[in-house]
């Protein structure tokens, strides 16, 4: 959170992380340069510019699916959250990489000949009749465009001045950028690399972001159809379970009939209802924890009082809130949201709402 | 702010450590990140050397780059630029070595105006499996006339018949050691440059046994081969033509429209 803008908000945790990272692309690196070496010397060396574009290339593309899979698996398992929290440097550093493999391939590939560089990355191998002569350079330069308009927007400034949902959309073409990269490699490198070894490799690695993907999902799809009980009982209230089984300072999410995830949080002896979407990046706040009472989300640690939905100043980030009441122990959530940042009374707990609550009475 | 993770008689059975890039990492949290951080950058490392081992021979081409080797011999046209050597032996035999310039550019100096002048070259020297190639040194004196060397007797080419042969078409200066590999998808881009820059265009054959061969390619009436040929550049093919063998270099007259794609 922040209330001005530097260009990065450096913090111990934040240094740790880059320096872990970049140690294992440049281990990845140097590992891939050194085995190459070994392999083919002499008469059969590969040209070292080849064999640190290729290291290049497929470091970026390790690194893709190593953020990839910290989505999903930060959802699977919360412990793997701190990887997710600095994941904006790891995709810069992605993009600097794969931009360095695409300097280095036009540079050599494109470079020294009687047409502009430029000219030939877009003319040269250009066949569109068939898929396997399909000029795979284009795949790579497209993923790289829209590598580049992540990590140039990557800062919060833009994410404030695009809005939390159009930024959220434009990093969304990740996938995208992914899908063209696999088309790069399988057109390029597989085909000039024939072999068992790199398309398995490739699958796998297609396989593993699939698989934890869908993971994610199906459990997301659990946790709605097990905690939305279609038990409604009026169209604008919705059963939000008991209040004893929401665990203290946590909350429990519920899905309203439009498919809008909504949390309701226990705190301070009362219950309280905003929209699972945190203003920063839509983090689910469901799964982060009251916090100094606030609500903090998992993924940055933005925060948000419960009453009103707002962040506590200096900070002038705002959320909906919901309607919320206590039935017979039950919460009850009105569907309906409320303007970001609407002062909404938390509903107050009895201790027999909180009858095997853990053995607690009203503490918070 | 307050450590979330302080554990409290009330707290539920199972309150998983929770993470907050500002406040002190829970100490259950920095144990399995403690394990899981080594091992994913090990992953990391087993998956450069599984990346890199899945890389290919690029062949036993070699480029010698350092100081440049001085030539003497007999310039010719085959359609290309060719330095014909003199091996100095009493069997008059010579040795081809195609021609380039620095770069992508073929070896095109205005001097060479006929063929058969005898000359002094300086360049690097670039071999494959026998076939030899100089690049040329930029200095305008690295290629110049020289009276001094003997006329050398040269035999006539040998017409071997017509012939179909596959494989693919590269770029004889990345082929013989300029780039490594200097064949395949991603090298079609730079074989495409190379060849529309004036390098001579090599199609490479394996035979059954993985045995590789390289033959010149030309027009049908014996000169440079255009356009005709850029569609095909590094794609797999079958080409009808004539075989010609000259001093150990093969040479195919390309038939008109006898470049297909495999």
């Amino acid at each position: 959170m922040s209330v001005g803008y530097s260009a990065v908000q450096w913090s111990h945790h934040k240094r740790v992380y880059d320096a872990i990272a970049a140690g294992a692309a440049a281990g990845y690196i140097a590992a891939f340069l050194a085995i190459g070496k070994v392999l083919w010397h002499g008469q059969h060396a590969i040209s070292d510019e080849i064999l640190v574009m290729r290291a290049l290339g497929s470091c970026a593309i390790v690194l893709l699916h190593v953020i990839l899979c910290i989505g999903p698996l930060a959802r699977l398992d919360a412990r793997f959250l701190p990887v997710l929290y600095n994941r904006r440097h790891l995709g810069v550093m992605t993009f600097l990489i794969a931009l360095s493999h695409a300097a280095l391939a036009i540079g050599y590939y494109h470079g020294f000949g009687v047409v502009n560089p430029a000219y030939s990355l877009l003319t040269s191998s250009a066949s569109i009749n068939s898929f396997a002569s399909f000029p795979f350079e284009w795949l790579g330069l497209g993923a790289l465009l829209i590598m580049f308009l992540m990590a140039s927007t990557s800062h919060d400034f833009w994410l404030r001045n695009l809005s939390s949902r159009t930024w959220k959309r434009l990093h969304m073409l990740v996938y995208v950028a992914y899908a063209l990269l696999i088309g790069h490699v399988a057109l390029g490198a597989l085909q000039t690399n024939r072999g068992d070894l790199a398309p398995i490799l490739m699958g796998l690695g297609l396989l593993l972001v699939c698989g934890l993907h869908l993971a994610a999902a199906r459990r997301e799809h659990a946790i709605d159809r097990g905690q939305n009980p279609a038990t409604s009982n009026s169209e604008t209230w919705l059963d939000a379970g008991p209040v004893a089984s929401i665990p203290k300072s946590r909350a429990r999410s519920v899905c309203a009939p439009g498919g809008e995830r909504i949390a309701v949080f226990r705190h301070a002896g009362g219950v309280s209802a905003v929209t699972n979407t945190c203003a920063h990046q839509g983090g689910p706040l469901s799964e982060g924890r009251v916090i100094d009472g606030c609500i903090t989300c998992p993924w940055h640690g933005w925060q948000y009082k419960p009453g009103d939905g707002c962040s506590p100043p200096p900070f002038q980030e705002k959320i909906a809130t919901y309607q919320i009441r206590i039935v017979q122990g039950r919460a009850e959530v009105n569907t309906r949201p409320l303007p970001p940042g609407t002062p909404v009374e938390p509903a107050r707990l009895g201790e027999s709402d909180l009858a095997g609550a853990y053995g607690e009475g009203l503490h918070v | 702010m307050s450590d979330p993770n302080s554990s409290s008689p009330h707290d539920p059975p199972f309150d998983p450590p929770f993470y907050v890039g500002y406040l002190p990492v829970p100490a259950p949290l920095r144990r399995f990140l403690g394990i899981a951080a080594p091992l994913a950058a090990g992953l990391v490392i087993i998956a450069a050397l599984a990346a890199s081992v899945t890389q290919r021979d690029p062949g036993p081409a070699r480029w010698n780059d350092g100081v440049a080797q001085q030539f003497r011999g007999h310039l010719i046209r085959w359609p290309y630029p060719i330095l014909l050597v003199s091996d100095d032996s009493a069997k008059h035999e010579a040795s081809m070595y195609l021609l380039v310039e620095m770069g992508k550019h073929g070896a095109e100096r205005p001097k060479w105006s006929r063929d058969g002048v005898a000359v002094f070259a300086s360049g690097w020297k670039l071999d494959r499996d026998g076939r030899q190639m100089i690049e040329l040194e930029p200095a305008s004196d690295a290629l110049r006339e020289d009276t001094s060397i003997p006329r050398l007797a040269v035999s006539s080419p040998v017409q071997i018949g017509t012939v179909t042969l596959k494989g693919e078409i590269v770029d004889s200066k990345c082929y013989l050691g300029a780039m490594k590999p200097g064949e395949g998808k991603t090298h079609k881009a730079c074989a495409t440059l190379c060849i529309k820059g004036g390098i001579p265009p090599v199609l490479v054959t394996r035979d059954a046994s993985g045995r590789l061969d390289h033959i010149l390619l030309c027009s049908e009436t014996g000169e440079a081969l255009g356009s005709e040929i850029w569609p095909f550049i590094a794609d797999p093919v079958a080409i009808t033509g004539e075989l010609e063998v000259w001093h150990g270099l093969k040479r195919l007259r390309v038939s008109a429209g006898g470049i297909h794609s495999l």
